[in-house]
């Protein structure tokens, strides 16, 4: 055969294997990885797929909104079921990029009543408390920090610190370093002046940061010593400790940010009845008790409390309530939907600089 | 400077320019040592020292379906690719070989430019375009994309092996009646053969390896092995990706000893070929 | 010959120069906004002074709306319209939402209610300026220019100006890790072009073996070696060499390391086939006439391997400038280069214009550095390879 001719052959083979690949009965879901997609993987894909024969593609993002945006708009779905922050939740939500959805149809209310119920579009499935955490192996006595001012206190305190490279939680947490009472930041951040004040408390600490943009990288940085104290998620310092046999320190004292992470189904996507089933599924009693069993987050379905060890209830914030600021609120919320994409952009320029 | 005894100023500059080449080959291959071990860790995370020894990433890398379909994906792609490339290189080489007009040069310099352009830009610029098209996450779009960035190493091994060729032996075979398809596979094609799978390779392992093009074309639904490596090394990080790595190593140094044990023996053939001419 | 040439031509044509092409289109591109607000297009032209615009403009404007509300196209148009103001997409959203009816006795005032933004005449000026079919809007931003009120040509406040800082770096990177490259990778391959056989081939494998591991992989393993508690810093800690550890990575150093390393086996082997190409005969002729070993590497040796160091210096060169995983793996944020932005502006925050422009401009950088060196060499010696 000569070879443009097999040249055409490949071409033509090719374009006969794309749609097969797809043929397979499955949904696609994005969260933020690391130890957290590693236990909803097995405490929710796997026996999923075991039950309903559909297949579970995971992917990862770094709550990138303009990522749901960019899909929307070219027409290239490529995830079914996104994870949200409230933020996200809600934008997502405004825009058009999330499918509306009465989950009350779908799910038992009455458990989620206590993190305010579904959302329009999302539905709550766990709560992830943002934290300072320190490896307590390192810092021992006087030498670990108890507050987020310690945090700022590269004197007493030196070495780098490690933080997200997002603005929403980190000017919550600027907000608590400058003194402002963790239930109050709302309140504080969407006052006029209060972002300014937020950028400025962050200014004198930015030297001293290395920025972090997934999980896993924010448990790496402290486990190999690269930053002294960090801004990390509740579960992943828990599973960094039980995967690693390390003792990584919360501050819950210190004030910490609260948000409910929510499920969504993506606008027009040809699978959303396997989506809707696949988020029943996880939000199902038995399956959010499997996952809290790994990970230690507090569940948003307030029925797998019962379920849990006394091990795991005891990591869990429980007596420092109101040392935790919730991103929620309509309010809050509003005020991101209205000038987050302004934030993000002055908060890019403003570590690029 | 053989011959002519040494004086003290040779002799030091003669070991510090031995130390020097050792220290510089020590740094280039750092990295590769540090990989190694830390890919038989047993514990969960990038550092030393080892907690343990283990072969759990290996056992990861090739049972874990994110890397197997990741390793089929990238193989797939690789050959095809390579197929693609290799027909579609080969036949502008001998087609530039023969033409010699003025416009081969313009034609060279078409097919080489993808190697002068930064990648970034060129995934990007097909990224768009195929996003129109429907072509992202599928294995079409990555073959088509891969195959611009293998070309250039087609036509240029190939167009090298061609040097020594010598047309007339096409025409004279066509004089004797021979088809121009036939005349080239008995022909032309059994000469330059060291060529075309050196460029193959070349094709393969551009392919295989390739990253920044993989990040804007593929898809949760398909990955490629340097995607996934990716992934692990910013989103999920696991050690898993020194397995990877490890044995992508070990297949590029495999293809590697084919391709020096093919250049030997074209230089033995064309050394040959010179004697008995 | 014409017919076994044509497939590649044909294939390069529609895979790589009609992307590129239409890349570069995208920079100036600007049918978006005229296509979702063609009425308001047709009448905005008639209003140039720093007032507010007429009635007729504002009733354009919510005619265009009404056709748009729900769609997907004035997501599209928000977003766009948001890059050259911030805060117009909530502006749109809301005003989308609570849309006056057509027939309203003052669209105007209406509209005013709806949102106080639309009495601002700065939002108008924007609307203006973004209604023709191509834009140079992506182009300036690339640049940190802007267009204020009036439409001239203004920098942009200082807080905001990063992207001539970042053509400035990359450039500065690129050329600082060619030049150690050539420094470091010279010797080496001059080394190797004078060791025995069977050495020179342990010597390539020494140079292959990185060369073909995971780029990924290699600048992780970076990461491991420099970081506080790496091996690096122990190592000389251990040594008494240092008190505390260094910061060798997450900032420039880290990048220069990384890069070097990555990019070094570009350097040393087309030098390496250069330098062994050249005859030894003619450096002992050199030097058995009286000339000292200087003077034989200056006016000899050196020359003669030039080609080998512009082509290396050429393919490193022009690799470093497009780079941006390892900068972004061992680089803290104001490390990294525009590749960087490029992947940003197109993969998280969904401003292909602005991608576009950024890497027209890389383009024409890369363009220029190939005259130069063309200039300077000759062309047929720029033989990538």
């Amino acid at each position: 055969m000569p070879f443009p001719l097999a040249a055409l052959g490949v071409l033509a083979a090719l374009v006969a294997a794309g749609p097969a690949v797809a043929q397979q009965r499955q949904v696609t879901l994005v969260n933020q990885g690391g130890a957290p997609a590693e236990a909803q993987r097995v405490a929710v894909f796997e026996p999923f797929t075991r039950e309903t024969g559909i297949r579970v593609v995971v992917d990862t993002y770094n709550q990138e909104l303009a990522r749901l945006r960019s899909q929307i708009e070219t027409k290239n779905l490529i995830w079914d079921i996104v994870s949200l922050n409230p933020i996200n939740e809600a934008a997502g939500c405004e825009e058009g990029l999330l499918e509306k959805i009465d989950w009350k149809q779908y799910i038992p209310a009455k458990p989620f009543e206590a993190v305010g119920g579904f959302g329009a579009c999302g539905a709550p499935y766990l709560i992830s408390p943002g934290v300072l955490a320190y490896d307590s192996d390192k810092l021992k006595g006087d030498q670990a920090p108890t507050s987020w001012q310690d945090f700022w206190n590269v004197e007493k305190f030196p070495g780098k610190r490690g933080m997200l490279y997002q603005p929403d939680q980190m000017l919550e947490v600027a907000l608590i370093a400058d003194g402002v009472a963790p239930p109050d930041v709302p309140k504080v951040l969407t006052a006029p002046g209060g972002v300014d004040r937020a950028f400025r408390k962050l200014g004198e600490i930015k030297p001293h940061v290395k920025w972090w943009r997934s999980g896993d990288e924010s448990m790496q940085l402290i486990l190999t010593g690269e930053v002294t104290m960090g801004y990390g998620w509740q579960g992943r310092v828990l599973a960094a400790n039980a995967t690693n046999k390390r003792n990584l320190k919360i501050v819950w004292p210190a004030g910490y940010v609260n948000a409910i992470i929510y499920l969504g189904v993506m606008k027009g996507t040809p699978r959303k009845d396997d989506a809707i089933k696949l988020i029943q599924y996880n939000l199902s009693t038995p399956a959010m008790a499997r996952y809290a069993d790994i990970m230690g987050l507090p569940p948003a379905n307030a029925d797998t409390y019962p379920l849990l060890s006394e091990a795991k209830r005891a990591d869990l914030p429980g007596q420092y309530l109101d040392r935790g600021m919730m991103q929620g609120g309509s309010t809050y919320i509003n005020f991101w939907l209205d000038n987050g994409d302004a934030i993000r952009q002055r908060f890019a320029t403003f570590v690029a600089q | 400077m053989q011959g002519a005894p040494k004086t003290l100023l040779q002799h030091v500059a003669g070991t510090a320019s031995r130390i020097y080449t050792i220290a510089m080959f020590v740094f280039l291959i750092a990295p590769v040592l540090v990989v190694l071990p830390l890919s038989f860790t047993a514990g969960q995370m990038l550092v030393f020292p080892l907690p343990g020894w283990s072969t759990q990433w290996y056992a990861e890398f090739f049972t874990n379906p994110l890397w197997t379909d990741a390793l089929r994906n990238s193989v797939v792609i690789g050959v095809l690719t390579t197929l693609l490339a290799t027909a579609l290189g080969t036949a502008a080489a001998v087609g530039l070989h023969g033409a010699k007009s003025r416009w081969s040069g313009a034609v060279i310099a078409l097919l080489v430019t993808p190697l002068a352009v930064p990648v970034v830009i060129v995934a990007v610029a097909t990224f768009y375009l195929f996003a129109s098209l429907q072509l992202v996450g599928t294995f079409l779009g990555l073959v088509l994309a891969h195959t611009v960035l293998a070309l250039p190493f087609v036509v240029v091994t190939v167009s090298a092996t061609l040097q020594g060729y010598d047309p007339n032996l096409t025409r004279a075979a066509a004089s004797l009646g021979a088809a121009p398809w036939h005349a080239f596979r008995t022909v032309t094609l059994p000469i330059i053969a060291p060529g075309v799978i050196s460029g193959a390779l070349f094709a393969f392992v551009t392919s295989f390896d390739e990253l920044v093009v993989a990040i804007f074309l593929s898809s949760p639904q398909l990955r490629t092995l340097p995607r996934q490596i990716f992934s692990g090394v910013s989103e999920n990080i696991s050690p898993a990706i020194t397995a990877a790595a490890v044995v992508l190593l070990f297949v590029s140094v495999l293809l590697m000893a084919a391709m020096e044990a093919l250049r030997r023996r074209s230089e033995r053939m064309r050394r040959a070929t010179e004697n008995a001419t | 010959m014409l017919a076994l040439m044509a497939p590649s031509v044909v294939f390069v044509c529609l895979v790589f120069v009609l992307p590129i092409a239409l890349f570069l289109f995208r920079a100036v591109d600007n049918s978006d906004v005229p296509r979702a607000l063609p009425k308001l297009a047709l009448v905005i032209g008639t209003w140039n002074d720093g007032e507010l615009p007429p009635e007729p403009v504002y009733r354009a404007l919510v005619a265009d709306l009404t056709v748009l509300r729900g769609s997907p196209e004035l997501a599209i148009l928000a977003r766009r319209l948001n890059y050259a103001l911030p805060g117009f997409r909530g502006t749109l959203t809301r005003t989308g939402r609570m849309l006056p009816a057509s027939d309203v006795p003052s669209a105007k005032d209406a509209l005013i209610a709806v949102d106080a933004k639309w009495a601002d005449p700065e939002i108008w000026a924007v609307l203006r300026q973004q209604s023709g079919p191509v834009t140079d809007f992506f182009l300036l931003t690339a640049l940190d220019r802007k267009r204020d009120v009036a439409g001239d040509i203004v920098p942009v406040a200082g807080d905001q100006a990063i992207f001539i800082d970042l053509y400035g770096r990359t450039l500065w990177v690129s050329l600082g890790v060619t030049l150690f490259c050539v420094i470091l990778g010279f010797p080496i391959a001059a080394a190797m072009a004078r060791a025995t056989p069977a050495t020179a081939n342990w010597m390539l494998l020494g140079v292959l073996v990185p060369f073909w591991t995971s780029l990924l992989v290699r600048t992780t393993a970076w990461v491991i070696l420099l970081q506080n508690e790496g091996l690096v810093n122990r190592a000389l800690i251990w040594l008494g060499v240092l008190d505390t550890p260094l910061q060798l990575v997450f900032n420039r150093t880290g990048v220069y390391i990384a890069m070097v390393h990555v990019l070094l086996p570009y350097m040393i082997l087309p030098l390496y086939s250069v330098m062994k190409g050249i005859q030894q005969s003619h450096l002992r002729a050199a030097s058995s006439l009286g000339a000292s070993p200087l003077r034989v590497f200056f006016t000899i040796y050196l020359p003669l391997s030039m080609p080998g160091v512009v082509a290396g210096a050429t393919l490193v060169f022009v690799s470093a400038v497009g780079f941006y995983v390892t900068p972004a793996l061992v680089g803290g944020p104001r490390d990294q280069m525009i590749g960087y932005f490029i992947s940003y502006f197109t993969n998280s925050a969904v401003n292909w214009g602005l991608a576009s422009a950024l890497g027209a401009f890389l383009l024409l950088l890369v363009a220029i550095t190939y005259l130069i060196l063309g200039k300077l060499v000759g062309f047929d010696r720029l033989k990538v390879r």
